[in-house]
């Protein structure tokens, strides 16, 4: 027995599959607009994983972290001692690291760097060095962004003066992330003695366990410095990444609704074509409808043969287009996360599912109303043409 | 006793304001292994009287009684049921399905029905006719009388007991439509079926054992 004998156990499967191989042309056109809607749903799904994900990884740790600094409200040009003393007595459970910050020109070898200058105790707790050692208590050494010791061809174990003091490097700090203090500009870390002629700090940072911990340890902060009675002032400006990549999160959630909606529309657009494919082939073959209804051919079974074939042609289109958007994705996921194997995780793999989901669904919809008008046809007028 | 009876059946067909009464109460019976000819000018109502027949449309007025049982009002599904048990179609214009095979097209009527396996009698039938070489070949690679076979093939895969065919050499050549007609008259015997034919061959007449004139909706005795 051979395949199609087999197929012919299911008449609806055969039939509409040899419906759809009638006109090529017209069903490879339906399905292909099948496969644009997939294409856009699915890929600009993945759009929007691949830009939070590159987004999340930039912040990196820095979203467990809240900055305080000196508010307009405040009588001191930084944060004092007291108030320092005051942060690690009501914020117990997160780490606490007060910074002085200057800039200056750091110089070797005839070349020159404009550097950003921290003096801090605990090294360790915020920077990541590529080589060397952070100590926790960075006392007499000094630490260096790896830009800038490259620039000026600097080695662990060489001297850097600042403010008339030499410092031994004692490791290189990883400039990859792009935010954080200090931004893209070279740093200089030296032990905080080195900065001993400012009075305050410029700023503290607080290293929380998570980014939630660390939104209610600034809120602890903010209502335990800035409210006075009932009046709202700034003594100290507390900011936490958290709320940054909150807003950012947030953003990105916005712009993925608005390209899904995008993708979607392209959806739309394919169903009609498919509902008018749908309908120009069976008003087109109205006569042979008419016959199959004459020989005793049931309604159901004709509805059931039309909307197969809508079903097919929505799994075609939705297999073809789904995979076409896997190499989309991994294209993207190429160029803004650098990894294409990032497109095989669940969180941006499901939208081939969605995309594939949504094309077999919209068909069968537009295949609704044609295959109810096909089947609900008197055979007489029919058959009369 | 008659498989197939009309009694006093009226057909109005009403377009807006205009209303035309194709069929003004006609009576018809057909017996097993009786060839009737229903002969008429155009427009007189001949296809009209042939879908009553042929449980295709419902009667305005008056009854349709199918193998003695009344079916006047039976529903849409119920009608399907019949023709696909009791009934054969065969068309001026064949109405075979292109992309199906000669066996396939005759295999048609019965193959939603799982429950019972047709091949052999649609290979049984098409060798009846004299296509048994042309089996796997679709519509388009046979001539109008093949064609027109495998399509009163297809009529009788089912068994029915009656056969209707509405100007059925209409589209073919008088030769090809006297051994058409003579294959209806020799399968009309071996099943023992009756056979309603709606013709303006003259030929068809040497074949009939009854004809029926009818005119402007009214037969004429
Ligand atoms: N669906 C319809 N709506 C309105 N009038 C109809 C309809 N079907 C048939 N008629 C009318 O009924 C009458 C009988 O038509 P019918 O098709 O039965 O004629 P006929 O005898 O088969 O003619 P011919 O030999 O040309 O095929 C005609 O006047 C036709 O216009
Ligand atoms: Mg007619």
């Amino acid at each position: 027995m051979s395949v199609a004998d087999a197929l012919w156990r299911f008449p609806s499967a055969m039939m509409a599959w040899r419906n759809l191989g009638r006109n090529r042309m017209r069903t490879a056109l339906a399905a292909l607009g099948i496969v644009i809607g997939v294409v856009a749903i699915s890929s600009l799904g993945m759009a929007g994983v691949a830009l939070q994900q590159q987004a999340t990884s930039n912040l990196g740790s820095l979203t467990n972290q809240v900055s305080v600094s000196a508010g307009q409200d405040s009588d001191y040009d930084g944060v004092t001692e007291e108030q320092v003393e005051e942060i690690r007595s009501i914020i117990t459970d997160a780490e606490v690291i007060p910074q002085k910050t200057n800039s200056t020109t750091v110089s070797s070898r005839g070349q020159e760097a404009y550097v950003s200058v921290t003096g801090v105790t605990d090294a360790a707790a915020l920077y990541d060095v590529s080589r060397g050692t952070a100590p926790e208590r960075l006392q007499t050494g000094a630490l260096i962004s790896n830009s800038t010791a490259q620039q000026l061809g600097l080695e662990l174990g060489d001297p850097v003066e600042y403010d008339g003091h030499l410092y031994r490097i004692r490791g290189f700090i990883d400039s990859g992330s792009g935010f954080g203090p200090g931004g893209g500009r070279g740093e200089l870390v030296v032990p905080i003695s080195g900065l001993a002629d400012q009075d305050h700090y410029d700023s503290v940072t607080i290293i929380a366990d998570s980014g939630d911990a660390a939104t209610e340890t600034a809120d602890t902060l903010e209502e335990h410095f800035n409210t006075d009675g009932r009046d709202e002032e700034e003594v100290l400006r507390v900011s936490s990444y958290a709320s940054v990549q909150e807003n950012i999160g947030s953003f990105l959630n916005t712009l993925q609704l608005a390209l899904l909606g995008i993708g979607g529309i392209s959806l739309v657009v394919a169903s009609v074509a498919i509902l008018n494919v749908m309908l120009m082939s069976t008003v087109e073959r109205r006569g042979e409808i008419g016959v199959l209804r004459a020989v005793g051919i049931r309604r159901g079974e004709v509805l059931r043969m039309i909307l197969t074939e809508a079903t097919f042609l929505g799994t075609l289109g939705g297999l073809v287009g789904a995979t076409c958007s896997l190499a989309v994705g991994a294209v993207m996921f190429q160029v803004v996360a650098g990894d294409p194997a990032g497109v095989l995780q669940w969180a941006s793999a499901r939208y081939l599912l969605y995309g594939f989901a949504f094309a077999v669904f919209a068909s069968v919809l537009s295949g609704l109303y044609p295959a109810w008008k096909a089947a609900n046809d008197s055979p007489v007028e029919a058959l009369r043409g | 006793m008659s498989v197939i009876e009309l009694d006093d059946v009226v057909k109005r067909y009403e377009s807006g304001a205009q209303t035309v009464t194709a069929l003004k109460g006609v009576d018809f019976h057909a017996d097993r292994g009786e060839m009737v000819t229903i002969i008429g000018p155009s427009g007189s109502g001949k296809s009209t009287m042939l879908n009553m027949i042929g449980l295709l449309d419902t009667p305005t007025s008056g009854s349709v009684r199918l193998d003695d049982h009344d079916v006047t009002d039976f529903t849409e599904d119920e009608l399907t049921e019949e023709r696909r048990t009791n009934l054969g179609f065969v068309f001026q214009d064949f109405h075979l399905l292109p992309m199906l095979s000669a066996v396939e097209n005759v295999e048609l009527p019965s193959v939603w029905d799982t429950s019972v396996d047709r091949r052999d009698r649609a290979i049984d039938l098409l060798k009846r006719v004299g296509l048994g070489d042309r089996l796997d070949h679709t519509p388009d690679e046979l001539s109008g009388g093949q064609q027109q076979r495998v399509a009163i093939a297809r009529s009788l895969i089912n068994e029915p007991d009656i056969l209707l065919a509405d100007e059925p050499t209409g589209n073919l050549d008088q030769d090809t439509g006297r051994t058409i007609l003579e294959e209806v008259t020799r399968l009309k015997e071996e099943e023992n079926i009756a056979v309603v034919a709606v013709t303006h061959d003259e030929q068809m007449l040497d074949y009939t054992d009854r004809t029926v004139r009818i005119v402007d909706g009214v037969i004429q005795s």
